[in-house]
Order: C-alpha cells, then structure tokens, then sequence
C-alpha cells in the first residue's frame, strides 16, 4: 500500500565539485533589460543554469518579470509563465500538481521536471508569504520557491519592503530635514522562519551570488531532494542600493563577510553553515565591520557613526546572543534595544 | 499663436535620473521667469528605469498656455529645439527598454536646432559615433567627465547649471542667463552655481554638422505585427538553446554561444566595454560565469569573448578578473564596431596585441556613482575646475 | 463474467437518477470530466462543492489533485498555472471570498485559460451574509469571463459538462464560472439524472493546450509585461474569443441534445409563457420558480405575463433578445443585485436589457427596473405580482420610477 505521502521522483542533479564542471549551456539569456551589474539577473541565470533544460520556471511580479520579459521579447530558453506578485508558492503547487496527475493518469509523458517559481522580497517576504507557506506544507508536490531579495521594492522604484534593511533610503523611507531614519523596521529573517515554520519541507537555503558554485549546488540540492524547498538570495541591487554596478560581486562578499548575511541550508531539519558563515561562526575568520559594507552604498549615506554603530550592535547580536547563531533570533535573557534617535 | 518649444533631455538611467530632472524642472521655472508656462516629464515609457539603459525627459515651454497644449496634445514630442545628451556614449544611438531598435541619439532633432553633448572628446569624435541626419543641425560640446551619481547621492558637480548656461546661449528667445540664474536661486540657493552657468553661457559654441557627416550605418528597427498576426494567450517563442563556437581559422568547433533575445540588444547601455587580453587569461571561468548578462562567448579553445552586442558594460567581469589587466574596462567612445575581439585575436596575435596595449593604456575615467561616502566630494572639485574656465 | 460485474457493467451505461444539491450535481460533473486538479478553500454556500469532491476523492471515485489552499487569491492562482500545463481544472467561490481572488480572476482571460469555476452566490460583506446576491459573480462581467446562471441542479450539472466543452474548445480558451445561487441552489436537493461516462466522453474530448502548453517540449514565454504598443492587440484578440463564443456554446448545446437527449431549447435565455404575453419579466437564477408560479397565478386572472430566463450573461445575447422582447408591451426586469449610482440606479441587468435594446431596429417598450431579493431574502409571489402590476402600468404609460425596490421594509 502506498504511504500517504506520494513524491514523484525528482531529476539527479549532483553538486559540481567545480566551478568548470559547471555546463557551458544557457537556460536564461542575454538580452534582458534589467540594471548594469544586476545580480538577481545573475540568479536566474545560475538557476536556469543549475536546474537544466527539463524545467518549468514561474516568476511573479517584479524585477525579473518586467525587465526580463518584456512583451515580445525574451531573455528565457525555458518555459517561463508569469504569475501574480503575491503567488509564486501558488504557481509552483499548481504546476507540480499538474504534472503529477497528467504523469499519473497517463495524460503526459512520465518524467521528472523541475519546477521553479521565483519571487522577489517584495512577492515573497512582503505579500506572497501565506501562499508561500502553504506549499512548504505540501510535502507530496516537487517544486522550488527561490526568493531573490534586493531589498525593496526595485521594479516600481525602491520603496521599502519587510526586508529593506533598517534606516535604508527608499522612495518609502527618503530621510528628510527632521526624521532622518524612516524606516525603523528590522529585516524579516524569511529563510530562518521559513525553515522553523515547516517541519516537512526538506530544504531551505540562503544564498548569495557572489558565491556562484555553492549557490547552484544549493539549486541542485532543493530541487532534487524531493517536496517542496525554499531559497533565500541575497542580491547587490546597484539601483536601489545605490552603488557602481562595478563592485556588484564585492557587496556580496562583503555582506556575508559582515555577518549581516549568514550563509546555511537547513536539510531534513539539520542545520549546516557554510562556506565563509561556517569559518565565521567557527571564529576562524572575524567578521568584518559592517561599516565596510554600509559606506559602500547610497542607501546608508544618511548614517550617523551612531546609526552605523547600531546596525552593528544587532548583527553582533545575531551571532552572540541567538541561541541558534545568524539563523533563529530566540535568546536566553532579555536585553533592552536602543535605537538611535532619528 | 505663440510659439512653442521643445527640449529633451537623452541620459542614462538611473545614473543621470537625478540630473536630467533638475535640467527639465529649470527650464520650465527659468522659462516661466520670462511669463512663459511649460511642463516637465520623464518618458513614462522608460520608467522603471535601469541603470545604464537610456532614458528620456522632455521639457515643453509655450508663449502662452494655448500654445503648450498644442505641444501637450501629443505625449513625446516629434521634433525638438534642442537635444541635450548628458552623456557623450549615448551618441552611438538610443535603445530605450520601452521600444524597439536603436534609434539616433539626433532623431528628434529640428533642421537647424541643437545637440548639446557633455564630453570629453572632440567634434570629431562625436560625430563620428552619432548617425547622419537629412537637415544640417548644430554641435555643442560642453567640456567636462560626464555625470554620473545613484538615486539617493546627487553628484552636484555643477553639470545641470552649465547645460542651463548654454540653453540660454543657443536659445535666447527660451529664457536669458538672467532668468536661468534666479531660476537656480530659488531651485538651489547657490550662488557658485549661478557663476558656472554664467560661464557655460559665455563659452557655449557651436558647429555645423552636415548631412554627409557623421556615421552611415542605418540603426535596426522592428516592425510591429498586427493583432491577428501576434500569438494568443500573451505568448511568445522562448528563446532557442545555443550552439558550438567555430573558430574562424582552424575551423574547429566547440564552446558554445548562447543564442540571445534578438530585439533588445542592450549594447547601447554600454559607457565602458571590457577588454580581454587572451594570452594572459588563465581560463578561471569567473567572468563568464559571474556576467549578469550572459555575454561571454566560450570559444573552442576555452576562452572567454565578450560578445560586444550582448555586453552592457557593467565592470563585473574586470571586478573578478583574478589576473592583472587581462580583462580591462576601456571608455566606449574609443570603438566603432561591435566586432569580436577573439576572432581580431585569432587573426593576428602581434596585432591584437598591440591594439590592446593602446586600448588600455587610458582606463576608463567613468566612475558609474557610489562606491564610496565621500569619493564624490573628491571628484567634484576637478569638475568645479572646469565649470570655473581653469 | 460475474453477474455482479455485469450490473456494474450494465449501470455504467445507462444514466442514474440521484437526489444531489446543485453543488453535488456541479462536483459530479467534475468526476465525470475527470478533472486533474482542483483546489478548494472553505466559504458558504459555494464549499459544498468542494466537501463533496473531497468524498468523491477519498473513496476513489475520482482521481484529482485535490489541493486545501490557504485563501481565494491562491485557489484560482493554482487552478490557473495548473491549466497552463495542461491540467483541466475547476475551482470556485462565494461572496467576498471571489472577490478575495480578484486580481487572479482578471489574469485569466488574457492568459486564456479554460479554467471552470462555480460562484455560489453570496451577498458582499458588509455586512457578513449567507445569502444569494449575484454581485458577486457580476463583479468579473467586463474581463472577458464567460458567465451563466442556472436555476435547478440538473442545469448546473449539464451546464458544467457544457462549460467545460465551450471553455477549452481551441477557438475560446476562455474561464467561466456557473452562478448557482446560495441556498436555494447549493442547499436543497432534487433528483438529478446523472450522465452515463460513455456519453461524457462523447461530448467532452480531452482539454488539448496545443501551442499555448507550458512544458519544457514546447518552450514558450507566457505573458511577459507588455507596453502601450501591445496591449490593444492583445486585449482585441481577447474580444475576438469572446465573441466567437455565441457559435461555440451553440454548438456544444446542439451536440448535447444529441448525445444526452435533454435539450434547452435557446442556449442563451430561456422563454416561458411568452407566446402570448403583453408584458414579459426578465431575471437570472432560482427566483424564476417564483417567478413562474406567479405567472401561472395571473394567468388564472387574466394577465397575460411572460418570464425571460437570462443563462448566458457573458457572452451576452444582445440581438436576440431585443428582438425577443420587441413583441412586448413593457419590460420588468428583476435583479438580485445592485448597482449603485448606475443609470436610472438600477440593477446590473436591467441596465444591460436597456443597452441591448436601444441599438435595435423597431419598438422599444418601456423597461422598468426591480431589485428584490438580496442577501437571500425570498422572492415571494406577491412581490412577482406587484412587478407585474407596475410592468403593466408601465405599459399604460403611467408615471413611476424606474427603478423599484421590492419586499423592501418600507
């Protein structure tokens, strides 16, 4: 008799165990109009690329929909659909759950295909997060929900979303003459939640692009673990951020060097930190100031030393006082916050 | 009827969004000194901006409020008084993200009216990057390293009050200094910025530039299919997987290069392009993987070519680059083609070589905004040199 | 052979009378499309639905992918991107819970999608009601869904099968929803003949999404973000779908009739005692069974009064109905719905009847405007008579407004 739980098989997708074993070939072209060092275009294209031509991608609403596809004109060798910005957890159920009773019923070709639906912090942390949730507890339907995070709003023109960092300039949070900190709200830690939320879904991962291979193999291991996974990116917006698209990769590197972007995955509840996160946590590498990383950006130019000290105080905190370190914000003892004055 | 006039104002996204807002909202104001009305507007076609990828704001002034609805009757003017490029690159033609194909960065331009170009470079070389026209019409260079800053830190290096200067010269009937430099009191409360527009005005020139002048390539265009030739349901082709590279001397095939989205081409959001140096390139993949716009080729042997039509210039690929000016970004008003630079290097390696050497010998000077709080205090100052007349 | 199986054999062939609600009647139809994927969400009246497939389902009568959402707005994003691979698929809603999958709701003309949906009709919070209103399933008139009301769970079952044939028929590829109203329809049981599957398979061949399927075999980009260069092409193409839909839906009831043996006669709207009427009444849903014996009441006294049953309100038939109701005196239309600060402030329909009237050719009687019967109040048979009292009036050309509020507390 079958178990109540029915997960169709999944593609082998191994990890590459270097960055030229990865395939020359392009799932997700040239020819998409998004920003000059743009690095949620990056994740589609390492997505497209780690997930192979036998997959579906679905995108919500959001940069990567309207730079990306504009209306007869396409950057996808994939089969791409778009969907509304608060549904790419709806989009990847429906579509699994197609293939799965077509593939059954002998209505399609038995195969395994991948289905991919993206969404952007603003799709994702912001207004898809239910839908997103509910498929995270479907654990029959194999789909991947990535989340490319540039902090804001980007397509529409920066506003702030749950996971704009705080004090960031938006076209939300403009300081202005009297208030100079608009947006007194911390990011939403999607990927933690997301992992400590739902006990059946087997993975869920951060990335950042800046570390290209770890995050394909990341891609690789969500879609073929089987259910359904979820991954968070971190994404350098040269836009909203306001920077050079020249140090695009650098930021990256510097925000998981910071701390401020902790790099894990989370596999069939084990928690695992990686690559420069793990030797962080090891305390074999210190974390960089996040001052390095703050005064490289437009969005932050407005910070005081005390606002800047601030923000340091609460990544200090994330590794010192949670009692799961860059993952899960519970702590043992209570502690006062204290804001700078704005 | 009164007389009606029209100015765009051709920039980079995102980049020069901050600057050609403060040149269209001063015209108005500037004009409305005089007792003329006007209204300002980006194209809301360009909107979402992205950085880099070209943009265009209107300014629309009348004599008196009949006449302005004459020009607000049609949204995008048809011919303009005056193009202002606010930066020299956008010469090589304008592929905005809202339409299709390249067009001429002097294609609104009246017969006779005026292309303010800033830049660095000589008429000649402007001229040479910018399409032809069928009317004469006039070049004005304002001297100076083109303007770039994000969206929340103005570089205010003076570019926005010098273009006003010089409007005032080509167009006196628009708007005086005089009005140009209340306008800026009341906009900007400097009077140093008052002084700079002065000195723009008085060393405003211009040139003639003739219909057999400039560069003969007729830029692509689309046509657009009716509606029961488009696919139902909003769909459309996706784009086919790549192929094999051939190499053009030994013939052989391997590598691969993606197919690419043939209606946008992008190059046209290119200020800088990367220069690779093949005999020095260890083969290390990061460029190529790291490009957000999958523009490397991966030759037969291995190598990484930067297709030129496909590349928008964004810097990554030098950024990764573990090994020294094997991958350099050199400013793209020293190229006239979008040719490949491994088949010239496969062709003749001496000469490649020596092209490179030349190529890369000037970096780009563009900084393409923040990288840091307080470099832009550091490079005003040799702006506010220039604008002064040193 | 067993004799067992021979029965069974024998009961598959032949159509079965079931006593089923309106919901039930539209679930077994489901079944007998062999749906692939439904999704479900829990709101009066319209979830009896889904607790029937959800029956159905666990006793393997049917074989779906039957998926709990966690809202509205998810329900119809799932059905939809599930119909893009080539699942059919059915769905559905009531009251504020369709109006909750609104933004999913306007995709799916465009993207064409033949996704079927039932509105259980409900009244609009505020304030929270159980009852039948049809602004709900109205709200979606002008986006190029089909709509079709039906009054007794034998249509709403035929009419599903008949949906689902119109919907993915290659010249359409459009959604619609089956209004079946609250209570009276969704609740109350009646004997339904259910269909043979032979008969179903028949009439219904399998959803093909050719060209427009989203599968790694048929690489496509599907509804990427489009300009003031675009977008009146494509929203035209949608016009030419919809209105190729008057030939499919008559085609698809002429085949029914033919495989079935049922027929109802004018696809679009249904005629009752109009032969010989002076005055005629238009409406949509379950008040017609009020509407008729009211009618058959006057008759006895000698008012000679006509009822119009309006099925199809997307596509709308407009020609024929206003040569339809061109041979009458005056017209009174009943609306279970409202449309506040409309023309004349009256109802959805009545406003559409005027419409449809006024291009025409010849008479244009007196249209009068009613609206009764909201959040499931009764459309009783003195209030059908004191319509047509004042539609008779109208006639006389006496003086009154033109838009009545009736069984209204006044």
């Amino acid at each position: 008799m079958d178990t109540y739980v029915q997960v169709d098989p999944t593609q082998k997708l191994d990890a590459y165990k270097a960055v030229k074993k990865i395939p020359l070939d392009e799932y997700f072209t040239s020819g998409h109009r998004t920003c000059q060092g743009c690095e949620s275009a990056l994740v589609m294209k390492m997505m497209a690329k780690a997930a192979g031509p036998r997959t579906i991608v679905l995108g919500s609403t959001g940069c990567m929909y309207v730079a990306n596809t504009t209306y007869y004109s396409t950057s996808w060798v994939l089969p791409w659909m778009h969907t509304q910005l608060g549904s790419s957890g709806s989009a990847a159920l429906g579509a699994a759950a197609a293939l799965k009773a077509l593939m059954r019923k002998g209505k399609m070709k038995k195969e395994p295909i991948n289905v991919i639906a993206f969404c952007g912090d603003g799709g994702g942390a912001d207004m898809g997060v239910g839908a997103i949730s509910a498929t995270l507890t479907h654990p029959d339907y194999n789909c991947l929900i990535l989340m490319y995070d540039n902090e804001s709003y980007a397509n529409t023109d920066i506003q702030l979303s749950g996971s704009t960092p705080w004090g960031a300039n938006t076209t939300f949070s403009t300081p202005g003459s009297v208030r100079r900190i608009m947006h007194r709200r911390w990011k939403k830690n999607m990927a933690g939640m997301m992992a400590a939320g739902h006990p059946t879904c087997r993975y869920v991962a951060t990335v950042c692009m800046s570390y290209g291979l770890a995050a394909m193999n990341s891609i690789r291991k969500a879609l073929a673990i089987g259910g359904p996974t979820f991954i968070h990116s971190l994404d350098p917006c040269p836009k909203g951020w306001d920077y050079d698209p020249y140090i695009s990769h650098e930021l990256g590197e510097l925000a998981v060097n910071t701390g401020i972007w902790p790099l894990y995955e989370v596999e069939d509840g084990v928690l695992k930190l990686l690559g420069r996160t793990q030797q962080i946590a090891a305390k074999k590498i210190p974390r960089q100031p996040v001052r390095d990383y703050l005064l490289k950006q437009g969005r932050f130019a407005h910070f005081t030393n005390d606002d800047i000290d601030y923000f340091q105080s609460k990544v200090d905190e994330m590794w010192e006082k949670w009692l799961v370190p860059g993952v899960i914000p519970f702590k043992a003892d209570l502690e006062a916050d204290a804001a700078p004055s704005s | 009827m009164g007389r009606l006039y029209a100015i765009e104002i051709i920039y980079r996204g995102i980049f020069q969004k901050l600057l050609a807002t403060r040149i269209q909202r001063a015209i108005v104001l500037a004009a409305h000194n005089e007792g003329k009305v006007g209204i300002s507007f980006g194209r809301y076609g360009d909107s979402p901006e992205r950085n880099g990828i070209p943009a265009k704001g209107f300014a629309i002034v009348a004599t008196d409020p009949t006449t302005l609805e004459e020009g607000m009757a049609k949204y995008e003017p048809k011919e303009v008084d005056i193009t202002i490029c606010v930066d020299d690159t956008l010469c090589k033609g304008v592929e905005s993200w809202a339409w299709y194909g390249l067009q001429p960065v002097n294609r609104l331009l009246k017969p006779g009216g005026t292309l303010i170009v800033t830049s660095k470079e000589g008429p000649e070389t402007i001229i040479a990057m910018t399409h032809r026209k069928e009317a004469p019409y006039q070049l004005s260079i304002l001297k100076g390293t083109v303007s770039f800053s994000g969206l929340w830190v103005y570089k205010d290096d003076h570019t926005d009050v010098r273009i006003l200067g010089a409007v005032a010269k080509i167009l006196p009937d628009l708007f005086s200094l005089k009005s140009v430099q209340k306008a800026i009191l009341s906009e900007w409360k400097s009077e140093l910025k008052t002084i700079s527009a002065a000195n723009a005005y008085e060393r405003t020139t211009s040139i003639t530039v003739n219909p057999n002048q400039g560069n003969p390539e007729v830029p692509y265009k689309f046509d657009l299919p009716k509606w029961h030739e488009m696919r139902e349901g909003i769909s459309i082709p996706s784009i086919p997987a790549g192929h094999e590279m051939d190499d053009p001397k030994s013939h052989a095939e391997g590598g691969f290069q993606p197919d690419r989205n043939p209606t946008f081409l992008k190059f046209s959001t290119r200020t800088m392009r990367p220069v690779v140096n093949f005999d020095t390139c260890i083969k290390c993949t990061l460029c190529w993987l790291q490009c957000p716009d999958s523009c490397f080729d991966v030759t037969p042997e291995g190598l990484y070519d930067a297709n030129m039509k496909a590349c928008c210039g964004c810097g990554v690929c030098e950024a990764v680059c573990p090994v020294k000016n094997c991958v350099t970004m050199v400013n793209e008003a020293e190229f006239s083609d979008n040719s490949s630079q491994w088949e010239a290097w496969r062709e003749n390696k001496e000469g490649y070589k020596s092209w490179l050497e030349d190529k890369i010998k000037n970096p780009a000077e563009r900084s393409h905004g923040f990288r840091y709080r307080g470099q832009y205090e550091e490079q005003i100052p040799e702006m506010l040199e220039i604008a002064a007349g040193k | 052979m067993a004799v067992a199986t021979v029965i069974e054999e024998q009961k598959k062939r032949t159509e079965e009378t079931a006593l089923i609600t309106g919901s039930e009647a539209i679930a077994v139809a489901c079944k007998l499309a062999d749906v692939d994927v439904i999704t479900a969400y829990p709101i009066r009246p319209y979830d009896t639905v889904m607790q029937y497939v959800c029956k159905l389902v666990a006793n393997g009568e049917m074989d779906c992918e039957y998926i709990c959402a966690e809202g509205e707005h998810s329900q119809f994003e799932i059905v939809k991107h599930a119909s893009a691979c080539g699942a059919r698929v059915f769905c559905g809603s009531s009251g504020v819970g369709w109006m909750y999958a609104m933004e999913c709701l306007t995709v799916t003309p465009a993207l064409r999608v033949p996704m079927i949906a039932m509105v259980g009709n409900r009244a609009l919070d505020d304030p929270g009601a159980f009852g039948v209103e049809h602004n709900d399933a109205l709200a979606v008139r002008d986006l190029g869904w089909q709509l079709v009301w039906v009054d007794n769970p034998q249509e709403a079952l035929d009419t599903a099968l008949i949906a689902y044939r119109v919907a993915e028929d290659r010249r359409v590829f459009l959604p619609c929803a089956i209004s079946c109203d609250g209570a009276f329809l969704t609740h109350s049981q009646a004997l339904v003949k259910i269909p043979t599957q032979e008969q179903v398979n028949q009439f219904l061949p399998p959803y093909d999404r050719g060209d427009l399927l989203l599968h790694p075999d048929n690489p496509i980009t599907v509804a990427p973000q489009g300009n003031e260069d675009w977008v009146m092409e494509i929203r035209r193409q949608n016009y030419a779908a919809m209105e190729r839909t008057y030939g499919v839906i008559k085609e698809a009831y002429a085949d029914f009739e033919r495989i079935f043996g049922r027929s109802y006669g004018n696809p679009f709207f249904e005629e009752y005692m109009t032969e010989d009427a002076d005055i005629v009444l238009i409406g949509m849903g379950t008040l017609s069974v009020s509407v008729k014996v009211a009618i058959r009441q006057m008759r006895k006294q000698g008012k000679r009064v006509g009822f119009v049953r309006m099925r199809w309100f997307r596509p709308f038939a407009a020609e024929e109905l206003a040569k339809s109701l061109q041979r009458f005196a005056a017209i009174g239309v009943v609306d279970r719905d409202y449309s506040f600060g409309s023309p004349y402030a009256g109802g959805v329909l009545a406003g559409e009847v005027r419409h449809a009237l006024y291009p025409g050719q010849g008479k244009k009687p007196p249209v009068l405007g009613f609206i009764c019967g909201l959040g499931g109040r009764e459309v009783t048979i003195p209030d059908v008579e004191r319509m047509a009292n004042a539609v008779y009036d109208a006639a006389d050309g006496k003086k009154q407004p033109l838009t009545q509020w009736i069984g209204l507390r006044e």
